[in-house]
């Protein structure tokens, strides 16, 4: 297993992750732009819009049936905010040729469908059309109103959104309901136009043999834009400790409260330095030897999950959980008292040992998965060196409990949210 | 021992072997992996509410019973499970459904001391009056947890529309009340029934050497005298006790699961029946259909609409679940095309284009070992070949497709809903 990581053209750079246990090959396109309020929600509807038709599939039932006939090929796409950058993922997997019954270039066939996706979309009179965008802005719309019906998602957005309220980073990862109803043709067009020029880019093949002529390819298409202003990703601003601490009380009706705390790090970016925060977190509040699971779920039977999570680029450390009205206080009380007893390296070293081993052992088994893989190298694009799950792994056995402590005392409580029953409901 | 080897042409094989205590066992090596993954199994679910062991009195047990020992059984007297995998640090889960309850772990090194942990607790139980008073307060808050979760309870409502009095229409967590009945001789009773060898199975999938695997299994294995277990049976009539429900969450958009009830003559189905049920589905609405691209269309369905042949012991029913501003219409929408196909026939080109499709599906699910660990089971359960699927995707007949259409009686149809509680929240999009 090997990652070579080649300069395609300017700011675009190719990733070819050799890997031969799958039987697919994995292809993505990954655009990094700032995350900025004003274009959160065009650049989020991007992906979306991109693989749903094309000028060459200008019907999205064509496309799909292509896909089919492609041994269901998946087009995937997404948008992700990470650290202060908005990530735009448009991806295609395909089963290798190998394996259709009849012979067939599938990988070639699937990589010239995802280059017609991305550099040749469905536009008009430099717009895209009614039809697909209006189609696109309604699942958009609905996918963001149904965030509240899952409460767990729900109460932990609102915290962040709570927590950076005048921030960028406290938008939504794709916008809000508003910001997706002013999308139009053109705005969207000029989105296209601004992230084939200017994002920093990165296309990440997984498989066991590179696409022949795939990257030659991506260089001929963005050879003819100019690239220019391309986005500088090396720096996120972390999250600055609040001088009071904050705390926002929803009611609804729902038969259990969350409550979900959020705590800035001093601890924070993507170097080696921001490793402690992951297994801090681990001791934290990670798997079932972790000091609010074993605490605030095994021995005080407070709530059905209680656990904690940490993004390292912005130093952010999270705890969420749910709780029955009555036991809020009781809860919160805990769960800083769980904090402090790791901020005074009161943790016991089988915890300390646990954690460390839990993490290994997770991160060694990335490599079996392609979508994880191509997630991992992906989400890590602004590291200073190219880092393997297995090379991270290798680098926690330095860790040190002082390490821990440190990183523990520089963690302070931010804000509150708390997600309370408005009225108890009838049990069934 | 009985042990077969199954392989196929695209170069997977794994062994099935039966041990002499009954227990089933499915090995799949993949040397190229860096993980492993471990299921140690019983036949044994929610649904499992009245039973008999050895021709004793028919017993009926607490709801969520099974769910409740699934969460009990990873304590010991000196300590639980999760604190032993910690020490090796494999991960470990469980989950109970409607007909088996499943312990898991996966792990990229000391993949034997994780098996021996997995063999060691899951063959010894160990409940007292006061660990299960302790849990009842855990599983109470899940419980709560999913009367919040519009995904859970649209399914649940609409299983507890389609049937009259088969158990699947019970929640798998049982109630608040119910699991308040459970104590720990009635824990015992049920592992004593379901968890013999006999009724168990232990599926691996990862870099492992199988012969290492099964004697480690073989020399672990508490030998027990094999059970007989004889189910409940739930008269269950062939029509559904009502056609519609709704319930109001706090949601913003409705979501819907619209189901039909299958007749049923023996319990179980066959994988080939299964295979022509996906397909069928796949061109009333799959993502390549004619219905699917209009609905998208006029706006009726987002990327959640998706469809389920949900079958298990005693039960079958073909799903539609999604999002939508106009439930309803969906639904009519469905039945209307159900019933062209019947008119008009099977679009052959696009049988052939889906058939492709779920053919390149089915070689993608050899990518993970957890996904062919969850494949094996299914095996266990149903005593099928894990390679057969692919055989039959090749060999099934338009005619066979269409013969599925026996699946869809519109009498036998259930759409539940959940409505947000503030209709205003769904306008103007």
């Amino acid at each position: 297993m090997s990652v070579k990581l080649t300069s395609i053209s300017n700011g675009v750079d190719g990733m070819f992750i050799e890997n031969d246990r799958f039987n697919t090959t994995l292809i993505s396109f990954n655009f990094y732009l700032p995350f900025l309020k004003e274009s959160v929600a065009n650049n989020a509807l991007l992906p979306f819009v991109l693989t749903t038709c094309s000028e060459k599939y200008p019907d999205f039932s064509k496309l799909n049936y292509k896909l089919s006939k492609l041994y269901g090929a998946r087009l995937e796409a997404s948008c992700e905010k990470t650290g202060d950058f908005q990530l735009l993922k448009v991806s295609v997997s395909v089963i290798n040729d190998f394996f259709a019954i009849d012979p067939e270039n599938l990988v070639d066939e699937a990589c010239s469908l995802l280059l017609s996706l991305v550099f040749e979309p469905k536009v008009i009179n430099n717009a895209f059309c009614h039809e697909d965008l209006n189609r696109e802005k309604r699942k958009a719309i609905e996918h963001i109103r149904s965030e509240i019906s899952e409460k767990r998602i729900y109460a932990k957005n609102r915290l962040i959104e709570e927590m950076y309220k005048n921030d960028n980073y406290g938008v939504p990862k794709c916008g809000t309901e508003m910001d997706v109803n002013a999308i139009t043709g053109e705005s969207l067009y000029k989105a296209w136009v601004n992230m084939l020029k200017s994002a920093y880019t990165r296309v990440q093949v997984v498989s066991s043999v590179m696409p022949s002529g795939l990257f030659e390819q991506i260089r001929d298409k963005f050879s003819l834009l100019d690239r220019e202003n391309i986005t500088d990703c090396s720096k996120t601003l972390p999250t600055k400790p609040a001088s009071k601490v904050n705390t926002i009380t929803e009611k609804m009706e729902v038969a259990q409260g969350k409550l979900v705390m959020g705590f800035s790090s001093e601890v924070y970016g993507n170097s080696d330095s921001a490793i402690p925060l992951m297994v801090m977190t681990d001791i934290f509040g990670g798997g079932p030897y972790s000091r609010l699971f074993s605490n605030v779920r095994e021995k005080m039977s407070l709530c059905y999950y209680c656990s904690a999570s940490s993004v390292r680029a912005k130093g952010l450390l999270t705890v969420d959980s749910g709780v029955e009205a009555q036991n809020f206080e009781k809860a919160e009380k805990e769960i800083l008292n769980q904090l402090d007893i790791v901020k005074k390296g009161e943790f016991s070293d089988f915890e300390f040992e646990s954690s460390i081993k839990s993490l290994k052992d997770s991160l060694n088994t990335y490599n079996d998965s392609q979508a994880s893989i191509d997630a991992w190298y992906s989400l890590r694009a602004f590291d200073k060196d190219v880092l393997s799950p297995e090379a991270l792994a290798d680098k926690l056995d330095f860790i040190s409990r002082d390490d821990i402590v440190n990183t523990a005392k520089g963690v302070k409580l931010h804000t509150v949210y708390k997600l309370m029953p408005n009225k108890v409901q009838e049990r069934k | 021992m009985e042990k077969i080897r199954y392989e196929n042409p695209i170069g997977e094989s794994y062994i099935k072997a039966v041990l002499p205590s009954g227990l089933s066992v499915y090995i799949m090596e993949k040397p190229r992996y860096s993980s492993a993954y471990a299921v140690f199994g019983t036949k044994y679910g929610s649904i499992d509410t009245m039973f008999s062991k050895n021709g004793e009195e028919m017993i009926t047990v607490p709801e969520g019973i099974a769910h409740f020992l699934e969460h009990k059984l990873f304590e010991s007297e000196d300590g639980d499970a999760f604190t032993r995998y910690a020490q090796t640090g494999g991960y470990a889960n469980a989950f109970t459904s409607f007909d088996r309850t499943c312990y898991l772990f996966s792990c990229s090194d000391r993949f034997y001391d994780n098996l021996e942990i997995l063999l060691d607790f899951v063959q010894h139980p160990y409940f007292t009056e006061e660990t299960v008073a302790k849990e009842q307060g855990i599983i109470g808050q899940e419980i709560r947890m999913y009367d919040d979760s519009p995904s859970w309870r649209v399914m649940f409502n609409m299983l507890d529309c389609m049937y009259h009095n088969h158990p699947v229409k019970i929640d798998i967590a049982g109630t608040v009340d119910s699991i308040a009945k459970i104590d720990a001789k009635l824990l015992y009773d049920c592992y004593d029934t379901f968890y013999n060898p006999s009724n168990m199975f232990i599926c691996v999938v990862g870099n492992v050497d199988s012969e290492k695997v099964l004697k480690q299994i073989e020399a672990s294995i508490i030998d027990k005298p094999p059970v007989t277990i004889e189910r409940g049976e739930f008269s269950e009539p062939q029509g559904v006790v009502s056609n519609y429900v709704e319930q109001s969450l706090e949601v913003a958009m409705p979501m819907f699961c619209y189901g039909y009830k299958q007749k049923i003559g023996s319990p179980n189905r066959r994988l080939k029946s299964k295979v022509c049920a996906s397909l069928l589905l796949e061109l009333i609405c799959g993502e390549a259909s004619p219905l699917y691209a209009r609905l998208i269309r006029e706006g009726l369905i987002n990327d959640e609409f998706g469809t389920e042949y949900f079958t298990g012991h005693g039960y079958a029913a073909v799903i539609f679940e999604g999002e939508s501003t106009n439930p309803k219409r969906v639904a009519e929408e469905i039945s209307k095309e159900i019933e062209r196909i019947r008119v008009e026939g099977i679009d052959k080109k696009l049988l052939s284009a889906v058939r492709c499709g779920m053919y390149g599906d089915a070689i993608r699910r050899f990518n993970s070992v957890e996904g062919l660990a969850m494949q094996l089971i299914e095996c266990a359960m149903t005593d099928s070949d894990l390679f057969e699927e692919l055989k039959l995707l090749r060999s099934v007949t338009a005619e066979d497709v269409y013969k599925r259409l026996d699946l869809f009686d519109a009498d036998n149809a259930v759409l539940s809903v959940i409505k947000p509680k503030t209709e205003e929240k769904t306008n103007g999009l």
